[in-house]
């Protein structure tokens, strides 16, 4: 489904990607590990189209993403959690999400001016849509409140929920429960798995929580210094001698 | 007591006057803006036509600015455009005023589109620099067409009503009743700038709008996230553009005469920022209040101004009211950054608690 074939990436002279491939089936869960600094932001920045890589192809469906920007990735289905939240403080979380669907609409701009019927009735589609997503993330209510005055620990759900309404075949998940208390790690590693089981949705989870990798993942690449030091299910990633000598610090088992 | 009304579906969510006191507050607006003039001075019924004209100014930079986050400082130059267009083809072709405002409207639009794609390439503060540089080129175009913009000395803006040679400025009468031009245009000024306010709101509740706010707070999410930055600029500019061209078209059929800068120069397009900063950026609201703060504080500053000691006796009445007007806008800046809106959405949240203080 994703194809990450061999890209590079460098900023003047610092390689944050050097060579890294990895695959992801359709309905995949795949982890990637690695030390900060690993190159694993850089990878989603690759994979979304903010940067493009100087060497190697990444291809959705067999369609190499290269050619396309950023938005056009994004309405190709690609959706993601930045690792530092990257919501619009002074809308809504209904608004906040509902930008999720932009992708979606089609009614022509211009329409929007008046607000008709047409455009209004697509609006309360996609509020429909959005309203089971609320329903599914348990934001009910926080719906009208402006993002900008809500605790952390809400503020994950919420881009979690943006990314959602984008309806995406693809998530990227970018450090989900850096930051929040054990009882919202487990309810967004819950969250993670019903959208495995559930929706289908194939995921790309970046995370610090070894466990919740451990736990959650089909498969594991591992990153150190923008190389690729494994890659496999996570019983093998726990006896691999390279990312025991490299990330473990051979503290595990 | 104002008590919210539970909401029961998603229709309800979208509608503009949902409850009640919505209501009321807009029968009671319009009854205002009827009565207004029948009951005002003609200097207050001018003046009115004046913030009319503001109000669809400072939407467009709303637009723009406020909602797109595109800094502009060259606002004016597409009240330029928008000016100069009815008053040559008033004179040139005889096009009747109702034509000659949508044309007006799109003859900026054309421009905003066309300096869009070098706008695309800039951010903030380097924007608003280029951006007086246009001001600079409009008026230069200006005044080396001379021949038909009558160049420095300034050209007559014809408001002709598309009946062979008649003209808006001739006083309608019923009998004994007379109504004069001012009147006439308050009606159609009025009417503008409600429909020009209903558009900005139509965007700022919409797709649209969302994805103009989306990039003015962080353009490399929204892009993420599916909006086209570039594209989203562009339609700002449009759409600011045009009614700027409208703005324009209602200053010069209002004024009768118009000259190339002042009016249409830098303290122009500063004012309007001044107005949408002063109202709150970001919403519609803003640039409505906004505007007419700004049109009434000068006048009204005018009659204080006299009785202010230092101030009437060194200072002209015009700076008189530019200094008292920097004062409120500081005092703004200061004690309410959301500016004329955060205002209101104070006094909003007292009655909604209201019996209780919180
Ligand atoms: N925009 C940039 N300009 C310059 N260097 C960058 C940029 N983005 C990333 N880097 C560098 O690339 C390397 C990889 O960074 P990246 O953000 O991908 O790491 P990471 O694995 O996500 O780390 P963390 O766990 O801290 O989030 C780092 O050395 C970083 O300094
Ligand atoms: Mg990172």
């Amino acid at each position: 489904m994703l194809s990450v074939q061999d890209i590079s990436l460098s900023f003047s002279g610092v390689k944050a990607l050097d060579g890294v491939s990895i695959e992801a089936e359709s309905g995949d869960l795949l982890a990637v590990i690695g030390p900060n600094g690993a190159g694993k932001t850089s990878l989603f920045n690759c994979i979304s189209g903010v940067y493009q890589p100087q060497k190697g192809d990444v291809r959705l469906e067999g369609d190499s993403l290269l050619q396309y920007s950023a938005h056009d990735i994004a309405s190709k289905g690609v959706a993601r959690m930045f690792q530092n939240l990257a919501l619009f403080d002074q809308m809504t979380v209904l608004d906040n999400m509902l930008l999720g669907s932009h992708h979606l609409y089609k009614t022509p701009w211009w329409k929007n001016l008046m607000f008709g019927k047409a455009a209004r009735r697509e609006e309360i589609e996609h509020r429909e849509r959005i309203e089971d997503i609320i329903d599914f993330l348990h934001l009910e209510q926080y719906r009208k409140m402006p993002v900008g005055i809500l605790p952390y620990g809400i503020l994950k759900r919420v881009e979690l929920g943006r990314a959602l309404a984008m309806q995406p075949k693809l998530l990227l998940l970018d450090e989900p429960a850096a930051g929040l208390n054990s009882e919202e790690t487990e309810d967004m590693a819950r969250y993670i798995l019903d959208i495995k089981e559930e929706l289908g949705i194939t995921q790309i989870l970046i995370e610090h929580e070894l466990h919740m990798v451990l736990d959650l993942a089909d498969h594991i690449a591992v990153l150190d210094f923008g190389k690729r030091i494994a890659f496999g299910s996570p019983d093998e990633i726990r006896k691999d001698p390279a990312v025991i000598e490299a990330y473990l610090g051979g503290e595990e088992e | 007591m104002p008590t919210k009304k539970l909401v029961t579906s998603y229709e309800q969510d979208l509608k503009l006057f949902p409850d009640m006191w919505h209501k009321v507050g807009l029968i009671a607006a319009l009854a205002f803006l009827l009565v207004f003039p029948m009951v005002a001075s003609a200097k207050w019924v001018t003046i009115a036509n004046l913030t009319a004209t503001s109000i669809v100014g400072a939407i467009g930079l709303m637009i723009l600015t406020g909602f797109a986050g595109q800094i502009s400082l060259g606002h004016a130059a597409f009240l330029a455009v928008g000016a100069y267009t009815v008053a040559v083809l008033g004179n040139e072709f005889q096009v009747p005023w109702w034509l000659g405002m949508p044309l007006a409207g799109m003859a900026a639009a054309l421009v905003g589109l066309a300096i869009g794609p070098f706008a695309l390439r800039l951010r903030g503060l380097y924007l608003a620099i280029v951006t007086i540089g246009l001001l600079f080129l409009v008026a230069h175009v200006l005044h080396s067409f001379g021949d038909i913009t009558g160049g420095v000395s300034g050209i007559a803006v014809p408001m002709y009503t598309g009946l062979g040679d008649a003209t808006f400025d001739a006083p309608w009468e019923f009998g004994d009743y007379e109504i004069p031009f001012e009147k006439k245009l308050y009606l159609v000024y009025v009417t503008i700038a409600v429909g020009a306010a209903l558009v900005s709101k139509n965007i700022q509740r919409s797709d649209l709008g969302r994805a103009m706010i989306a990039v003015r707070d962080h353009d490399l999410a929204a892009a993420v996230l599916g909006v086209n930055p570039a594209r989203t600029k562009i339609i700002a500019f449009a759409l600011s553009s045009f009614f700027a061209g409208v703005a324009g078209a209602m200053f010069a059929y209002q004024q009768q005469y118009i000259t190339i800068e002042p009016p249409f120069d830098l303290n122009m397009s500063v004012q309007y920022i001044a107005m949408i900063v002063l109202g709150g950026i970001g919403t519609t609201f803003g640039a409505v209040a906004g505007a007419i703060g700004f049109t009434v504080i000068s006048p009204l500053a005018e009659s204080v101004g006299r009785h202010i000691p230092f101030l009437s006796e060194n200072l002209t009445s015009a700076q008189q009211s530019t200094v008292l007007f920097a004062v409120v806008v500081c005092l703004f800046l200061i004690y309410e950054p959301l500016g004329l809106l955060g205002f209101w959405l104070r006094i909003k949240r007292y009655f909604s608690a209201w019996p209780f203080k919180y």
